[in-house]
């Protein structure tokens, strides 16, 4: 029973952050090219909770596919993970790749 | 001649400008992309690719063509001026061959020399048989004096038998002669000439005629 307040503290923490995981589970399908020569791709990419709504999730999109030397051509949609599993195949390599 | 220069490179720049580029053929491929939201799969993406890649490989392709175009392009226009060129020397040709059947040969100057048996038309020498000059010779004559010798006159003239004694056709059968004589047939005929029912004269200024 002495571990009992720090497990109270511990079991609430995770309690908190819970949700706050919860929230972060939002993903995006964008359709992005890269020039020279034309090259195209679909791919679905998580994005953090500040980033999900349509107008902030198009400039973290095009930040972290332009590493790579992506453009985003649009943003399709946003949704959670529900949406994942019909989405694997056709983003292929892709997929949570970025 | 400019306005054809003008032209021609006019439609050099619209050539060389004009062509689609293989950035035109990516740009309709990405709208594409876009614009269909069940393109997604990769194979349908795949698709798309390629099809950017052929209008790319078309691009160059026709690139490649531009300068032969633009060759054809100056042989043609080379051509027209040339047949230009020609129409217009043509059309020049014909009016002043025309002119000279209205007013004759132009001669400066006619001498016939009766002991050589020459006859010097614009210091251009023919030589002519004895009969042949003697027509000629009375023809000239008669143009100085402003007068057409009809066939019987003719034939009267040359033999120095009375006019009621000769006969049109053996006038007419000297004339012949002359003018097969003289060959060249634009010459001959344009040099004695026919005057309808009156009968034949030299057709030449009379001031330019000298006999010796």
């Amino acid at each position: 029973m002495k571990h009992a307040p720090r497990l109270a503290v511990v079991l609430t923490a995770i309690a908190l952050a819970l949700p706050g995981a919860a929230a972060a589970d939002c993903y995006a399908d964008y359709k992005a090219k890269r020039d020279r020569p034309l090259q195209l791709h679909y791919g679905v990419i998580a994005l953090p909770p500040a980033a999900c709504n349509p107008g902030a999730a198009g400039a973290e999109i095009a930040r972290r596919i332009g590493a790579d030397g992506w453009t985003l051509l649009n943003v399709m949609g946003i949704f959670g993970p529900e949406g994942l599993a019909q989405r694997q195949a056709d983003a292929g390599r892709f997929f949570l790749r970025y | 001649m400019v306005a054809i220069v003008a032209i021609l490179l006019g439609a050099a720049v619209l050539l060389f400008s004009s062509l689609p580029s293989a950035d035109a053929f990516n740009a309709r491929v990405e709208r594409i992309f876009v614009e269909n939201d069940d393109l997604t799969s990769q194979a349908e993406i795949k698709l798309l690719e390629i099809l950017a890649l052929s209008g790319t490989a078309f691009a160059d392709t026709l690139s490649s063509y531009r300068v032969v175009i633009y060759v054809l392009m100056v042989f043609a226009t080379l051509l027209l001026v040339a047949a230009l060129a020609i129409l217009v020397t043509l059309v020049t040709l014909n009016r002043r061959l025309a002119q000279v059947e209205r007013a004759g040969i132009r001669v400066a100057s006619l001498v016939i020399d009766r002991e050589a048996r020459k006859v010097y038309l614009n210091d251009l020498e023919l030589s002519l048989t004895e009969a042949a000059l003697e027509t000629l010779a009375a023809l000239a004559e008669a143009r100085m004096d402003d007068d057409i010798l009809s066939g019987v006159e003719l034939e009267a003239v040359i033999t120095g038998r009375p006019a009621a004694d000769c006969d049109e056709a053996a006038g007419a059968t000297r004339i012949k002669r002359l003018r097969d004589t003289l060959g060249n047939q634009l010459v001959s005929e344009l040099l004695v000439r026919t005057v309808a029912r009156r009968g034949y004269m030299l057709a030449i200024d009379k001031r330019v005629i000298r006999m010796t």
